[in-house]
């Protein structure tokens, strides 16, 4: 039998779609055509597998013969050079070095070098999570990626080096030896470094700040984004990076895109397993576009909203931020994810996190309130200033704080609390809006829709009231409304209240006004 | 120096028999001392009105009352003693508020800072039901004016208060709590950990007995003695009906600096200190500096209120203002045409010229006298 085939999968950004890889060698003018929407670093695969095979003494069909490889379904577009080894290995079985019959159920993965030695390739866990949706139970993968392919449970993962290696396992023969198979490179362990740094923070190193550590539990239990503004060094990014301290672990669903969207950045360290803490993510306002949102030219990299999944994205000093990026950042705020279109191609990846933007009050940073002896802006700049403040993104936000620098380093009169204490009661809250929001399509407040909010989950009359006449003296919107609504819920879920009354309100609109909150809900929770 | 034994217990007593305050004895014991006028309550031979203490004569046992307090680590200074502050004595001519008036007859203390530290002190004092801008800001003022040697007197309640003594305290500020109770009780009782470490760096006073309960008259006599043992009151947030404004009250009556912190005038917080300052009661201050210029001693704490900055294009006069502001900003002009343009005569113009030519403020180029960068600084905000 001349025709043969096996599986690969293609990805696009970080979902996988399972591809059937069909050799056919006949007779007919010598020569290897790959067809199937192939892009060209695929193409060139014709002529790895070639060296490949022949290298590795194995006799190639291509000499004598005409060698067509088929990746279907042809429609979708198919990149990367991982389909080598599964293009091989369909050759070998169509030519009958290999028994098709071993090939059922199974998916290659893997770029060959000339030499029959294979490389490690970028999104091996999206790829083998495809598979295994789509009933394959076993797959090959470079040796050094097989940790990170049995992430996926039910899976028979076998790691291999070389071409002959993967033959021999199909053929059940003895296994060659062959040179070890270099781990991907990439800047994998100075983010690794800084996950490590991260690990080790807590809010408990943060003395005084109360108003904001209050308003970053807020955000944390409801999922409300949140804008910290105040002078340089008053602790908005001590407190940003400890946000992830206070989020409960990921869920199920987030755990897997996250791991997925680390594998194909090539930032996932297999021996840590499925991701499990939420991420923090902070990329620079110099940051490209291509770098925040994803893209870039080639394979479709995850940007670090999408490495923020789950987790905190921080963005220090917004208002310098481009504003191509700025733009870009509506859409994952809306909808949890990030399309990215390229050429006829559109690549969607998980967005869903918490945004934290901060800002220094004015362009030169000195500008403290009302004591602004040291500020050197010019009144069009700082006009210029809080215009960009209240860009569209600003529109997005739930929660505004106001920080000044903390008085001191030392507080004898409180014990500063941990982050575990903290989050035991973020997660608390995330369990009652759990409960109520049950079968519904989102799990947190800041998510809830503001018809569903106004039939089903309205806040007391007097709480209404409240915010009502705060529109009717004109200093909130009906936006603004809308998220004081979803604010006062995660207030009432922190509080244990069953509705949110006038009080919930009232902290609510404090919390969306940047207004201090009142000292005695600071003072509730250390008590 | 300090008070006898004897004039200590006959306080001692009579602080039993008056509920501290009482405005019925107010000048008596001062005038006539303790022993003598417990003495006098004996016999019956005062001209003190509506007072029949005879019940409570026969039951107060002094020494005992000394011990109790003595096992709580308290002790109890009366006039005559060296830490005695003197500065709490004028009470005795405050006209009656809610009936209670009057310098105390004794103070029980607990803590091991001297009362004498309250010869230079501040209160600051506000609203339980503050905002964290209010408790930011009173413990800042509190470590600022401690840390010019002050001491910060407060009342260890929730809100402002304890955000007062946290200043304090987290700079290392000496600092006294006046409570409505008994010193040897923690009320509220969350604030355990203030009252321990007050016991430890400060001081807690009171002139009620060990063991008293915080009622609603204490809290009213308590404010007065919180507002005549500091120089001077700083009401950061207070609400309308706040306790604050009592002790507000109490410092007007007696003549001492009121001031008031300036919240957002949205901010029902601040709505009593807003009252206070639109009243001309209180003065308004923003920081600790502005506090010392108040109840420091005369030209200790001077501000100085700096101008705003100064531009080279502020110092002109009125016709070389002219003559700049008939000036385009981006060419050049001919005498002539300043001249039409400012309505000054072209002799004066060419003088103002020269001046301004001399400070750098225009030049003369191919096409006329042009404006400078240095002139066109910030011209352009100054419109906007």
């Amino acid at each position: 039998m001349a025709v043969a085939t096996t599986h690969c999968v293609a990805l696009s950004g970080a979902v996988g779609h399972l591809v059937d890889v069909q050799a056919d060698v006949s007779p007919g003018q010598v020569g290897t055509t790959l067809v199937g929407r192939v892009d060209p670093a695929l193409n060139e695969g014709r002529d790895r597998v070639r060296m490949a095979v022949e290298n590795s003494d194995l006799a190639w069909a291509g000499t004598t013969k005409r060698v067509t490889v088929l990746l279907s379904p042809a429609d979708l577009p198919k990149s990367g050079a991982h389909f080598d080894l599964a293009i091989a290995i369909a050759i070998l079985a169509a030519t009958g070095e290999v028994d098709p019959r071993a090939l059922e159920s199974t998916a290659f993965i893997g770029e060959l070098a000339l030499n029959g030695g294979l490389r490690s390739v970028h999104g091996v866990l999206p790829m083998v999570l495809a598979a295994s949706q789509r009933g394959i139970q076993c797959v090959f993968v470079p040796e050094p990626q097989m940790r990170e392919a049995s992430m996926v449970p039910d899976m028979t993962v076998v790691g291999v080096r070389s071409l002959r290696q993967v033959v021999a396992a199909l053929t059940g023969s003895e296994i060659p030896e062959a040179p070890e198979v270099p781990p991907l490179s990439g800047g994998r362990f100075l983010s690794w470094r800084g996950a490590e740094r991260l690990e080790e923070l807590d809010m408990s190193d943060l003395v005084g700040l109360e108003d904001a550590k209050y308003a970053v539990e807020v955000a944390a239990a409801g999922g409300h984004h949140m804008l910290l503004d105040g002078p340089k060094g008053c602790g908005k990014t001590s407190i940003a990076e400890r946000i992830p301290s206070i989020m409960p672990d990921l869920a199920t669903s987030e755990s897997v895109e996250l791991t997925a969207i680390r594998s194909l950045a090539g930032a996932l360290d297999p021996d840590l397993g499925m991701a499990v803490r939420p991420p923090f993510s902070a990329p620079h306002h110099d940051a490209s576009k291509a770098s925040v949102v994803g893209g870039g030219s080639g394979r479709v990299r995850p940007g670090l909203i999408s490495l923020a999944h789950g987790g905190v994205l921080f963005l220090d000093e917004f208002p310098l931020f481009r504003t191509d990026v700025i733009e870009a950042l509506r859409e994952p705020l809306e909808n949890g994810d990030i399309t990215v279109a390229r050429g006829e191609e559109a690549v969607t990846m998980p967005a869903r996190s918490l945004v934290v933007l901060a800002a220094n009050p004015c362009a030169c940073g000195n500008g403290t309130g009302g004591k602004s002896a040291e500020c050197t802006c010019t009144p069009v700049q700082r006009r210029d200033y809080d215009l960009r403040m209240r860009g569209p993104i600003a529109d997005r936000i739930d929660v505004v704080r106001h920080l000044t620098a903390a008085r001191f380093t030392y507080d004898p009169l409180t014990i500063q609390e941990g982050s575990a204490t903290i989050r035991a009661r973020v997660v608390e809250a995330r369990q009652r809006q759990a409960h109520r929001y049950g079968e519904q399509d989102w799990r947190l407040n800041g998510q809830a829709p503001s018809a569903a909010l106004r039939e089903r989950w309205p806040m007391t009359r007097e709480a209404q009231a409240l915010v009502d006449h705060q529109i009717g003296q004109g200093r909130l919107s009906r936006r603004g409304a809308v998220k004081v609504h979803r604010l006062a819920w995660t207030v009432a879920d922190l509080r244990g209240v069953p509705i949110p009354g006038r009080y919930e309100a009232d902290v609510a609109l404090s919390l969306r006004q940047g207004h201090p909150l009142p000292t005695a809900i600071v003072a509730e929770r250390a008590g | 120096m300090s008070a006898t034994d004897e004039e200590r217990l006959a306080r001692l007593a009579l602080s039993q028999i008056f509920e501290p305050g009482d405005y019925r004895i107010v000048g008596a014991t001062a005038q006539l001392g303790g022993v003598k006028l417990l003495e006098l309550l004996g016999t019956g031979e005062h001209d003190l009105p509506a007072v029949d203490v005879a019940e409570r004569l026969r039951s107060v046992d002094p020494w005992q009352q000394l011990e109790i307090g003595q096992r709580s680590g308290m002790r109890y200074v009366v006039p005559g003693d060296d830490e005695w502050p003197a500065q709490i004595d004028p009470l005795d001519e405050v006209t009656p508020l809610y009936e209670r008036t009057g310098a105390p007859i004794g103070l029980w203390v607990r803590g091991p800072l001297s009362l004498s530290s309250l010869a230079r002190s501040v209160a600051i004092v506000g609203a339980r039901a503050a905002t964290t801008y209010g408790a930011d800001v009173a413990s800042g003022i509190a470590a600022d004016v401690g840390r010019a040697g002050f001491t910060i007197v407060s009342g260890g309640a929730y809100g402002i208060d304890i955000a007062a003594h946290r200043g304090a305290l987290a700079s290392g500020v000496p600092t006294v709590c006046v409570v409505a109770c008994g010193a040897d009780r923690v009320y509220p009782p969350s604030h355990r950990r203030l009252f321990d470490v007050l016991a430890r760096e400060g001081a807690i006073v009171s002139e009620q007995a060990p063991g008293a309960a915080p009622t609603r008259l204490r809290f009213l006599s308590r404010n007065r003695l919180i507002a005549g043992a500091a120089l001077g009151t700083v009401v950061v947030e207070a609400g309308r009906r706040s306790g604050a404004r009592n002790t507000a009250t109490w410092a007007t009556r007696l003549s001492r600096s009121v001031m008031g912190v300036p919240g957002p005038v949205t901010s029902g917080a601040s709505e009593g200190v807003h009252r206070l300052i639109r009243s001309g009661e209180a003065t308004l201050v923003t920081c600790g500096a502005e506090v010392l210029e108040i109840v420091g001693g005369m030209g200790e704490y001077l501000l100085n209120e700096e101008p705003a900055p100064s531009l080279p294009r502020d110092q002109v006069t009125l016709n070389e203002q002219r003559v700049l502001d008939a000036m385009p900003a981006g060419t050049g002009a001919r005498l002539d045409a300043i001249a039409k343009a400012s309505g000054i005569s072209i002799i004066l113009v060419e003088g103002a010229l020269r001046v301004l030519a001399g400070r750098g403020l225009v030049t003369l180029a191919g096409d006329g006298w042009r404006l400078t960068p240095v002139a066109l600084q910030r011209s352009s905000t100054a419109a906007s």
